[in-house]
């Protein structure tokens, strides 16, 4: 009884130890054959379908690892089936005995022990686990007797269980792989979210998922000339694939967002490019816009969303409808053209964006947060003085503190422009009292042109950068001039960046900003080297590159800013007003 | 962007009216490179240029240049405001031969 103790004790600390469990039952088997003194042993352990026993473990002078026989065969066959042990004392005088693994082994048996090992799980039912089979007696006569039969029962027992616990230990451990892969995903997943906003910057926004990973998401970033595109929206379902659908979408809006397209048109080529995979019905609502923060000026789009808030300065809020179906819906069934914009002005209020899973909340027991309840905390928060990053977390915080767990992802997205608005004034004030200003100018944007970049393009930059000068109260000479810098200047986009290929865009942004005439030109080619931009020498009478002269000439500045999303050029020529 | 060829004298007078930029300087390069490999002196009347571009200024360097190599003579004529305005910038005013109208110039290389 205490060696069986002290096996069960050695096998238990082996397995728990063990990672591989063939090795340690390896080990058990020679420790039972050792006790009970065998010459051979094998472990047999039943397959899945329970119709094979497989040698899993041998010891003695033969390997058989690997062979199999059927459940319904040999003695250990008849002893898993029979969920009783079997010795057979002299082989040669047994009838029943076949032979069947000396065929395959070449091991000459004598005399055979065989118990099998079983364990009574739920129910009361019978788990057959396989059965360990010892042969040919040590020392004497080479025979087994009833005892050791008895004692190879109670150590087989011992085996069992370890057997059992080591594969549910193995399955234990599966299930905490798949709950890592699944942390990681959602860690990619946060990755896709911007990082939390620094500052005053006017949007931020919350995402907190109801399970390990988010079916919501949201997103902004900051356009070449300063305006801040931004997204948020819902997939449906709650699981792995709506995590992946989420994953597709909001790659799609950093992606094309990029291209500096109007909202509607985001939408629809999202739409476009989401409705190619096969998605099972699967769908996204969702709302793309972008902000001015030098004008306070939102354009948006609506697919199929929750209405947006607008909170007025006023303190009055309005809900914006959607005007368009859900993107992933069949172009066929929506029509597939641009989803309709609408244009608001915040004028120093907010507008705030969110899924479902915030209106639908619970706030108590029963009760849901509902639209009411949300405006009711905004105007709250408000009173408090508290950041749109602040208004944002007391939100979320307010779902999670129901005691209930979440019922869907919480995300919520605000533009706030109450700061923006607040220095636009004082920039007004400014130039209201600037005498030589006191002709109402035209601040900001003066005129922004999107076109292919090629020659064909130069005429329109120039008539628009004439109008747009003229309108400063450049002299005609001046206006001339600038008109050149602009135009070499497209032209390098043209010739160089795009080296004649028809395939980007330029963008060409005339602005008015602080006594300055600002000229922004985008384009989405790979970023070209400042330092390989120079200027000839005029001495050096030859066709060709004095373009660079030109603007240097007529321009106060020209730099290369880094474009703000890394991609393509962003070349700054400035000349002030006088 | 109009070009008009005529020859006065054995000189070729080249016309070129309305804005040259970078989509249009290659038919004024064309243009006056044709008349300077036909072996003839060339007069460019620039009397009608709205608008000249480093593209078109490159235009006229190449074609003076070609002509010089080859002995033969380049001139620019009625130059307005504008085109003289680049030329200047480029500092080319004092590099090309320059008349007030194309009868000047075509008596000075003819």
């Amino acid at each position: 009884m205490s060696e069986q103790l002290d096996l069960l004790a050695k096998m238990g600390r082996d397995f728990a130890a063990s990672r591989d469990i063939e090795v340690t039952m390896s080990l058990a088997l020679a420790r039972i054959a050792d006790l009970v003194g065998a010459e051979g042993g094998a472990l047999f352990l039943l397959d899945d379908e329970g119709r094979n026993l497989t040698c899993h473990a041998s010891y003695g002078p033969v390997d058989i690892r690997g062979m199999f026989v059927g459940v319904d065969q040999g003695i250990v066959g008849r002893s898993v089936t029979n969920n009783v042990s079997e010795m057979v004392r002299d082989v040669s005088v047994d009838q029943n005995f076949q032979n069947t693994l000396d065929e395959q082994s070449g091991f000459t048996t004598r005399s055979v022990l065989c118990a099998p090992m079983a364990v009574r799980g739920a129910g009361d039912v019978t788990e057959r686990i396989g059965a360990i089979e010892l042969v040919n007696k040590t020392g004497g006569d080479g025979l087994f007797a009833d005892a050791d039969l008895k004692f190879l029962e109670a150590l087989v027992a011992s085996a069992g269980l370890a057997i059992l616990n080591a594969r549910m230990t193995g399955e234990l451990a599966e299930k905490e792989v798949m709950r890592r892969e699944l942390e990681l995903a959602a860690e990619i997943q946060r990755g896709l979210l911007p990082p939390p906003s620094e500052g005053e910057f006017p949007v931020s926004g919350v995402n907190r998922p109801a399970r390990v990973v988010s079916g919501d998401f949201f997103d902004h970033f900051i356009l070449y000339d300063g305006r801040i595109a931004f997204t948020l929206a819902d997939v449906s379902g709650k699981g792995m694939n709506a995590a992946l659908l989420m994953a597709k979408s909001a790659s799609l809006f950093r992606c094309l967002g990029k291209e500096d397209l109007r909202p509607g048109r985001l939408l629809q080529r999202i739409n476009a490019e989401i409705c190619e995979t096969s998605l099972r019905g699967m769908f996204v609502t969702m709302v793309a816009g972008v902000y001015d923060p030098a004008t306070g000026r939102v354009v948006l789009a609506n697919a199929g969303h929750e209405p947006p808030l607008l909170h007025k300065a006023d303190g009055t809020f309005k809900n914006l409808e959607a005007s368009a179906p859900p993107v992933g819906i069949p172009i066929e069934l929506s029509g597939g053209g641009p989803v309709p914009e609408e244009v608001l002005h915040l004028d120093g209020g907010a507008l705030y964006i969110f899924t479902d899973g915030v209106t639908e909340g619970y706030v108590t027991d029963k009760e849901e947060l509902g639209v009411d309840g949300l405006k009711a905390m905004i105007e709250e928060a408000l009173r408090e003085g508290l950041t749109p990053d602040q208004r944002l977390d007391r939100v979320a915080a307010r779902l999670t503190t129901s005691g209930k767990p979440l019922r869907d992802d919480v995300t919520i997205l605000v533009i706030d422009d109450a700061a923006n608005a607040q220095a636009r004034s004082q920039d007004a004030t400014a130039r209201a009292d600037d005498t030589l200003a006191s002709t109402a100018p035209i601040v900001g944007s003066l005129c922004r042109l999107s076109l292919p970049g090629r020659a064909q393009s130069l005429i329109m930059v120039r008539r628009a950068v004439e109008a747009s000068a003229t309108s400063c109260g450049f002299s005609k000479e001046q206006t001339q001039d600038i008109v050149l810098a602009v135009d070499e200047a497209c032209q390098n986009v043209v010739r160089h960046a795009y080296a004649g290929a028809l395939d980007g865009d330029m963008v060409v942004d005339i602005r008015r900003e602080n006594g300055e005439f600002l000229v922004l030109i985008r384009d989405f080619a790979p970023a070209v080297d400042p330092a390989t931009i120079k200027s000839r020498d005029l001495d050096d009478v030859r066709p060709g590159g004095l373009g660079v002269h030109f603007i240097r000439e007529v321009m106060d500045t020209m730099d290369y800013l880094p474009p703000p999303d890394g991609q393509g050029n962003l070349l700054r020529l400035k000349k002030a007003i006088l | 962007m109009d070009i008009n060829i005529a020859e006065h004298g054995g000189v070729k007078v080249v016309a070129v009216a309305g804005e040259v930029d970078l989509s249009t300087s290659p038919q004024v390069r064309d243009a006056l490179l044709g008349c300077i490999l036909g072996g003839t002196s060339v007069v460019v009347d620039l009397s009608l240029v709205a608008y000249i571009d480093s593209s078109g200024v490159a235009s006229l360097v190449e074609a003076f240049q070609n002509a010089k190599t080859r002995g033969l003579g380049f001139a620019l004529a009625n130059v307005g405001e504008t085109p003289l305005r680049v030329l200047k910038l480029a500092r080319l005013d004092q590099v090309f031969v320059i008349h007030d109208a194309v009868d000047d110039a075509v008596g000075a290389l003819g």
